[in-house]
């Protein structure tokens, strides 16, 4: 690192709440969408600048509006603006900035871009280098937690050499030994790019090559190996926290069972069903591998928890998550702000500390959901497009991040997700009614979004029960039924709204005086009723 | 039930401005965003008799059924009726404003369904019909709502046209009244199925005929400022 982050902070001064002055007077943001804007709040709050960037499809977005300045990066495609290292890196130093937050997503996990940011003489919010190289190595992770004495899920710790026709023999055994069905994965991988499930020995050889050849377009590495397929499984992470000494911390655990093609769809805070012992051993197991990693800043251990308890380490994430904010509801701490300090080479503060000593025994339950431009009628084909009204939930309980507004349009280029809505409460019941309660209140119009998923979610009674798991949409969801019974309802009232608008329409017309049986008051001519019946026959048949 | 009265619920104009028939409405799940594939529904006011005694017979003026109106116009009311397929059901629009509304179906110990009725039109499906989105349960649905006797004759003349066979001349017969306004072929021209053939204005409105199939124009029996009847031989095709 050229500068020291220390070294960066405005000013010495003392606030009267012991924290000393904003860690950074300015700082790039090096993301777009609602973590944009969730990261320019934190800048706010600690009495920072924030810089945006944005490319052309986002010259009006929410995030360039709340920052304090935006700095172009280039035309929408993500390749050509916020994955550029080179234009961001610029874009930070022309702007004056000391520091660029990643967010998730995007250039967030890539150990270049933070090596880039050290090199320019600007201090990376994240953790360094050094750890997203060794982590982001998912074979890398895997030794180191075995290293420590965690067990990750049963598998390979090398990658599969599949250009090897000799070795053939030795992958078979090893697949032998690991059992069928399993998952062929990409050491570099993320997102299931990369991920095959093989059911029978004879898959096995199209599904490495297949694996490989994905990864290798994907991450530019094909290393792939093989790991146990865990199944009914549930997916637990813990949130944790480093600073420059090499403390780490965890701040509780959360679910994120709830998937569909390897992509999160609600989490929750803490996860159910745990005992306070499997909590302490699970968020232990999680600071022992990320010390033996030398993590710093925030990341999170990712571990499946097999049907008979057992937790296995699956990866660690170098970076913030989306799913952050239930942590921040149930531990009542801000994780972007402490994200800030920590990387201005402050200690750990006394309210993380007091959070994590708290973190076994959590007060309180959080669930988020997202919303995305998804059609769940559809298999969660994206649904990109202009929002034409947005009305997002709120009272008591209820956080909203976002970066849309009615009449914002959805860009095709990036990431679908649009809103995360998250609820709090005092235990998971009064939370899931809490859940309902806002996804009742929320109205989008104009695109298809998750809406309809989360609030069958919130109503469902083995979500109630929690009993999660990874396979729990597939159980669970049908939303082509789910979208016949709306759409008879939407027919239904459409009719009804034009019938109920050409009767009023028509009422006008309709002498006021009652047409009583046989006899009209002013007589019953035939001329007339042939009037009355010309003028009621304008419609054409 | 709630006797507050509420100014309505805003409908999208069709495209040239005319409102739905109080006689009935055909809805249709709008083409290509639909993966439920469910019928058309057609939705018609209770059908009281106009003059339910003095029922006339023979062949005067009024001969034939006695004539009947829509019902008057709503108030909120759970116990509506309406026919729904020709089937008396339940079921009522609850406006809370002016793109809110509650679907009461089945009476009081029936369903309430909250939905959401933007009145920013959605793309024109066409003449006479409305495409609007309707959001239910956070479903966004596109329907088409056109006057069911539109949609009907629409029907009607679609069936005509497979019942047309492929040999021989076919006669092109007029299957509404109203005057010529313009004859776009000639004898001689080829024309395929569904070319424009000729312009007919009834009740102000402009109808396209169209060709049922694919030919050679042999006759062209009406010229341009021609009163029509149904069933007047119009052209031929061979």
């Amino acid at each position: 690192m050229a500068t020291s982050p220390s070294e960066l902070v405005a000013s010495p001064s003392l606030h009267k709440d012991g924290v000393s002055g904003p860690p950074f007077p300015r700082v790039l943001i090096a993301n777009r969408g609602e973590i944009a804007v969730r990261l320019i709040r934190a800048c706010h709050e600690l009495g920072m600048e924030a810089v945006a960037i944005y490319s052309d499809a986002d010259v009006c977005a929410a995030h360039v509006r709340l920052a304090d300045r935006a700095m172009r990066v280039g035309p929408p495609p993500p390749a050509e603006s916020y994955l550029r290292i080179d234009a961001i890196i610029q874009a930070a130093l022309q702007a004056g900035a000391v520091a660029v937050h990643p967010g998730y997503g995007f250039l967030a996990e890539r150990a270049a871009f933070a090596r880039a940011v050290e090199a320019a003489g600007l201090a990376f919010v994240g953790p360094p280098s050094e750890s997203i190289d060794a982590l982001g190595d998912k074979l890398h992770a895997r030794r180191t937690a075995r290293s420590v004495g965690v067990e990750a899920v049963p598998g390979t710790l090398e990658p599969a050499p599949i250009d090897r026709p000799d070795q053939v023999d030795a992958i078979m055994a090893d697949a032998e030994r690991i059992g069928f069905p399993l998952l062929v994965k990409a050491a570099a991988g993320g997102g299931g790019r990369g991920m095959r499930r093989v059911a029978t020995p004879a898959e096995l050889p199209a599904a490495l090559v297949s694996g490989s050849r994905e990864a290798a377009s994907a991450f530019g590495d094909g290393s792939v190996y093989l790991e146990r397929e865990i199944r009914p499984a549930r997916h637990i992470e813990v949130q944790l926290l480093g600073d420059v000494t090499g403390r780490v911390v965890a701040l509780g655990e959360r679910d994120c069972s709830l998937q569909r093609r390897h992509q999160k769809l609600v989490e929750e805070a803490p996860a159910p069903g745990l005992t306070t012992e499997d909590r302490r051993h699970l968020h232990e197991l999680a600071v022992r591998v990320a010390a033996a990693a030398g993590l710093r800043n925030a990341a999170t251990a990712e571990f499946l928890r097999a049907p008979d308890g057992a937790f296995y380490f699956l990866e660690v994430n170098t970076r913030l998550q989306v799913e952050h904010g239930v942590t921040e509801l149930v531990a009542g701490f801000d994780i972007v702000r402490e994200q800030f300090l920590l990387a201005a080479g402050r200690p750990l503060s006394e309210a993380a500390l007091a959070a994590a000593a708290r973190a076994a025994e959590p007060a309180g339950h959080a669930i988020e959901v997202r919303l995305s431009a998804e059609d769940p009628g559809r298999d969660f084909a994206p649904t990109p497009g202009r929002v034409l009204r947005w009305t997002m939930p709120s009272g008591p309980g209820v956080r909203v991040d976002t970066a849309i507004e009615a009449g914002d349009r959805v860009p095709a280029e990036y990431d679908n997700l649009i809103a995360k809505v998250m609820v709090h409460a005092g235990d998971r019941d009064a939370t899931i009614d809490r859940l309902r309660r806002a996804l009742d209140e929320t109205e989008i119009a104009g695109i298809q979004t998750t809406l309809p998923f989360h609030r069958f979610v919130a109503r469902d009674s083995s979500f109630r029960a929690g009993d999660l798991s990874t396979g729990w949409v597939a159980e669970h969801w049908d939303g082509p039924a789910e979208y016949r019974k709306a759409a008879e309802a939407a027919q239904l009232a459409a009719g009804l709204a034009a019938l109920d608008a050409a009767l009023t329409a028509g009422a006008a017309m309709i002498p006021a005086d009652p047409v009583i049986a046989g006899v009209h008051p002013t007589g019953n001519g035939r001329w007339q009723r042939s009037g009355l019946e010309a003028a009621q026959d304008r419609w054409p048949r | 039930m709630s006797a507050v009265p509420h100014p309505g619920l805003a409908v999208p104009a069709a495209g040239d401005g005319r409102m739905p028939d109080p006689r009935g409405v055909r809805v249709t799940l709008a083409p290509g965003a639909a993966s439920a594939d469910l019928p058309p529904l057609v939705i018609e006011p209770p059908q009281t008799p106009l003059v339910p005694t003095a029922r006339v017979t023979g062949k005067g003026l009024l001969g034939g059924a006695a004539p009947v109106r829509p019902a008057p116009p709503p108030d909120p009311d759970e116990h509506r009726h309406v026919l729904l397929n020709e089937i008396p059901t339940e079921a009522e629009l609850l406006p809370l404003d002016a793109e809110r509304a509650i679907l009461a179906r089945g009476g009081p110990g029936g369903t309430r369904d909250r939905l959401l009725l933007p009145t920013a039109s959605a793309p024109g499906a066409g003449r006479g019909v409305v495409r609007r989105e309707i959001v239910v349960d956070g479903w966004r649905i596109e329907v088409d709502v056109e006057p069911a006797a539109r949609a009907a004759l629409r029907e009607r003349a679609r069936r005509g046209r497979e019942a047309v066979g492929h040999s021989g001349p076919t006669e092109v017969h007029a299957i509404i009244p109203g005057v010529v306004v313009s004859v776009s072929v000639t004898p001689g021209d080829a024309v395929t199925a569904g070319q424009q053939l000729l312009v007919v204005e009834a009740m102000k409105m402009q109808n396209e005929l169209r060709a049922p199939r694919d030919g050679t124009i042999e006759r062209v029996v009406v010229g341009s400022g021609r009163t029509i009847e149904v069933g007047d031989l119009l052209l031929v095709i061979s």
